[in-house]
């Protein structure tokens, strides 16, 4: 068993601990040695390029083309691909390959946000539960398994019409409901990893719970944690796509990939170009985020070896 | 019928369907092909959602229609061709008074029920009893209102059914007597909220009220129609075969039907290119010019009595300015929309009424005018749309409304300046948005249910179940009265072109096209002719192997 680096020599005197923490994790925080690993995973770092490629694409593309999202051409309706329309042309006539921009945004938009969000609760939630333990933890979980129980649209529709409907909400909303299995999977390794030597030995030391949890359990649940996060990612953009078709998510003429798919899976006879480019976007950026994961998972590793 | 032919649980059906295409693998030797169909003499037809009831006085949809115009015969029924003409079904033949509003019917003496029990005028009785009595709640109840003392009976200010102007007379003589002159009473005598039930079957399952449908099922079913019901397998499909009782059954081509509800048109156009449906339900409209070039010969865009629309909230600013609603009626090029967007060669609908009628003109004050709409929208206070709050369009949750949504909204942007919102929404809740007055702008469909323009008109009285608008007008109240009383049709006509004129005047609705009605249909089909109201006499099908 190998603990961190940062724990285990020096810890013989309390009151200078925390100094000597800080000084030890310089040149070699978790976050340079992961970054450095990364590096070295050349399927992880082609992938982390595509993705940043792809929202450059989605994000400033759509101030590039000269044809707008949103106002149909009639004249021009389901045009095959062409120097003027790269991607063709919808069934009201506007040009898809804005329109495959302008979903990318929301897609990967809500794709990013609604998993951050489902992060953060989900693991600080099952972190805490686990590490505080007994009571606390058992009402802590039954919580969570009532918030299972409870339908997922419906209470998505609970939310979207007590509040506002906006985008934004949208986002909050699919993460405040995809958080749960995050917490449970954390928990479980929080639990195994809570009785573990570099945990009393942090506190033994006397840190704060809170400290504890942040510093040092945390991070050893990231990889599992980072793994689960790339397939919430996927997951969120399918239910947007859902949510939308139910008439409570994206509204058009806005598109999103999930929309645009459909579109062109009714359509996929006669016009199979408008489904198989926006399920291309779909697809390269699901295995991108897929092959980052597993990069993410190696790196971010503290256990495994460090040369 | 209400509001729309096209389907709205197509999510769910089409997750059912699946479940349903994998358990066919299972018995499929069972359901014959296309060609085999054809030599057994069984038509196969794609029926759009699965029927929520085949009792005819609690169904209320097209699809059910379908089905239920197999299983019973009326007094009257649907002429193959011509849908003025009434073709007598159970009524050998009738006579009216000379104001119309007492009809004599004589009931021919071989109609039999499926068991073998003779239809006569009290089965008539029983059925307006039972369809009459308030507890079955019976939607289109007020179709037999036109019934004298019908409506008190219902309300429960008349408890002695023996008041209600329906009388048998003997055994084969009904006497109806109406409230007052209706000369377009076998038009409306048509409907299948008019259909006999069979009372000893209904008795023996429930009562007269009992809700849950068990006498309509296979086994349990007694109708007196051409077909009788051999089979349903919700969400997979409904057989009906012969029935050697029906008393015109040497006419009866077919030896049966096969009804598939099939909610998703995607599933539908494939099931019917690999030879499985003689005829589908629907097209969806990015098909149709690539149908139109490819199979013409089983393409069919027949007119249809259906209008596409726009309701405005009249209780909502600005939409409770005359003068917006105008301008958005006017702004609309609806001869592009048709063109470009739906496609199935619909006629744009300046007025209501679709144009179905000998001696009725639509009375309309609409046209395609940008420049009088831009005017008008600044009289009201917003020139070049500037100040016009950003209103919701709603609409349920189906491509081709969303298309339309979006080609109108554009529109709207182009030449008033003006932006809205789309919101879809699923079926159940876009009615229920609808009635509450929870919208500013929707989308909406009607069906006309029998042959005369009232169908279309009286939805639009003050409070009418139908209004949706929160439109109100005493004087069109008052005509759409005096119409429903007027002796002669010129009367009738006329009374109801002055009340579409108030309503194109007040434009409560923007009319935006007439319906076509588009399916593929196998060329080995005969004497499938177009109907405006879609009613297929199915005695008169027939199936032919070229």
């Amino acid at each position: 068993m190998s603990f961190p680096k940062s724990l285990s020599p020096s810890s013989k005197r309390l009151p200078t601990v925390e100094i000597q923490l800080d000084q030890i994790e310089e040149g070699t925080s978790l976050w340079q040695d992961a970054w450095r690993r990364l590096s070295s995973n050349r399927l992880a770092l082609i992938s982390f390029w595509l993705l940043v490629a792809m929202v450059l694409f989605c994000f400033v593309g759509p101030l590039l083309t000269s044809y707008s999202y949103r106002t149909p051409n009639l004249d021009n309706a389901l045009q095959g691909p062409s120097w003027a329309h790269w991607f063709g042309t919808d069934d009201l006539g506007r040009d898809q390959l804005t329109r495959v921009m302008k979903g990318g945004q929301i897609s990967l938009g809500v794709g990013i946000l609604a998993t951050t969000v489902s992060l953060i609760i989900g693991v600080l939630y099952g972190a805490t539960a686990a590490y505080l333990g007994g009571k606390i933890d058992n009402a802590m979980m039954r919580f969570v398994d009532v918030l299972y129980a409870l339908p997922f649209t419906i209470f998505v529709i609970l939310l979207m019409t007590l509040f506002e409907r906006s985008i934004l909400l949208l986002f909050l909303v699919i993460g405040a409901v995809e958080w749960l299995t995050m917490a449970r999977i954390v928990r479980g390794q929080v639990i195994s990893l809570k009785r573990q030597e570099f945990i009393e030995a942090a506190v033994s030391m006397g840190l704060s719970t809170r400290r504890i949890i942040v510093r040092h359990l945390i991070p050893n649940v990231l990889g599992v944690v980072a793994v689960y996060a790339t397939l919430t990612v996927p997951a969120v953009m399918l239910l947007e796509s859902f949510l939308s078709f139910l008439g409570l998510g994206v509204q058009p003429p806005m598109p999103s990939w999930g929309s645009l798919i459909k579109l062109g899976a009714d359509n996929l006879q006669l016009y199979p170009y408008l489904l198989v480019i926006p399920a291309l976007f779909f697809s390269l950026t699901l295995f991108c985020l897929n092959f980052l994961g597993d990069g993410l998972r190696d790196a971010l590793d503290p256990q495994s070896s460090k040369d | 019928m209400v509001t729309d032919w096209l389907s709205n649980s197509r999510k769910l059906g089409k997750y059912l369907l699946v479940l349903a295409l994998a358990s066919w693998v299972g018995c499929g030797d069972r359901i014959p092909n296309a060609d085999q169909a054809v030599e057994q003499g069984i038509l196969l037809k794609g029926n759009g959602a699965e029927p929520r009831t085949l009792d005819p006085q609690k169904a209320t949809g097209v699809t059910e229609n379908k089905v239920i115009s197999a299983l019973i015969e009326g007094l009257v029924t649907y002429h193959p061709t011509d849908d003025n003409e009434a073709e007598p079904g159970v009524a050998e033949s009738w006579e009216a008074n000379e104001d119309s509003s007492v009809w004599t019917f004589h009931l021919r003496d071989n109609a039999r029920w499926s068991n073998g029990d003779p239809v006569t005028a009290h089965d008539f009785v029983y059925s307006y009893q039972r369809m009459l009595t308030p507890e079955l709640a019976a939607e289109y109840v007020n179709m037999l209102f036109i019934i004298e003392n019908a409506e008190a009976f219902n309300r429960g200010t008349v408890s002695d059914f023996s008041e209600v102007g329906v009388e048998a007379l003997d055994d084969h003589t009904l006497r109806i007597q109406l409230v007052g002159p209706t000369p377009y009473f076998l038009g409306i005598l048509q409907h299948y909220a008019w259909s006999p039930v069979h009372q000893p079957t209904i008795e023996a399952h429930g009562g007269m009220t009992d809700q849950s449908g068990t006498w309509t099922l296979p086994g349990n079913f007694v109708g007196n129609g051409p077909f009788i019901l051999s089979e349903w397998r919700p969400n997979q499909l409904l057989r009906v075969e012969r029935n050697p009782y029906y008393w015109d059954a040497e006419r009866v081509a077919l030896n049966g039907i096969i009804f598939f509800p099939i909610s998703d048109d995607n599933t539908e156009r494939r099931m019917f290119d690999s030879g499985q449906l003689h005829v589908t339900n629907t097209v969806r409209s990015n098909d149709i010019p690539n149908l139109r070039r490819t199979q013409p010969e089983r393409l069919r865009m027949d007119p249809y009595l259906a209008t596409y629309y726009y309701r405005f909230n009249t209780t909502r600013p600005p939409l409770d300015d005359v003068r917006v609603r105008r301008a958005l009626a006017l702004a609309v090029n609806r001869q592009r929309l048709v063109e470009r967007v739906t496609m199935g060669d619909q006629s744009p609908a300046y007025a209501y009424v679709p144009p179905a009628f000998d001696g009725y003109e639509n009375q309309t004050s609409l046209r395609h005018d940008p420049e009088r709409a831009r005017e008008l929208l600044a009289e009201a206070g917003f020139p070049g749309g500037e100040g016009f709050p950003r209103l919701n369009l709603l609409f349920n949750t189906l491509e081709d409304h969303r298309k339309v949504a979006e080609a109108i909204v554009s529109m709207w942007n182009e030449e008033l300046g003006i932006g809205m919102q789309l919101e879809n929404k699923e079926w159940m809740v876009y009615l229920a948005d609808q009635s509450q007055l929870n919208f500013d702008v929707a989308r909406a469909g009607w069906v006309g249910d029998y042959l005369d323009p009232m169908t279309f008109l009286d939805m639009f009285v003050t409070d009418g179940g139908n209004n949706n608008t929160g439109w109100s007008n005493a004087e069109y109240d008052e005509l759409i009265q005096r119409a429903q009383r007027s002796r002669t049709q010129e009367e009738h006509y006329q009374l109801l072109m002055d009340a579409e004129r108030i309503l194109m005047d007040e434009v409560p609705i923007a009319p935006l096209y007439w319906y076509t009605r588009i399916y593929l249909i196998d060329p080995r089909v005969k004497g499938w002719e177009p109907k405006a109201l879609d009613n297929r006499p199915y005695k008169y099908v027939s199936l032919e192997a070229e």
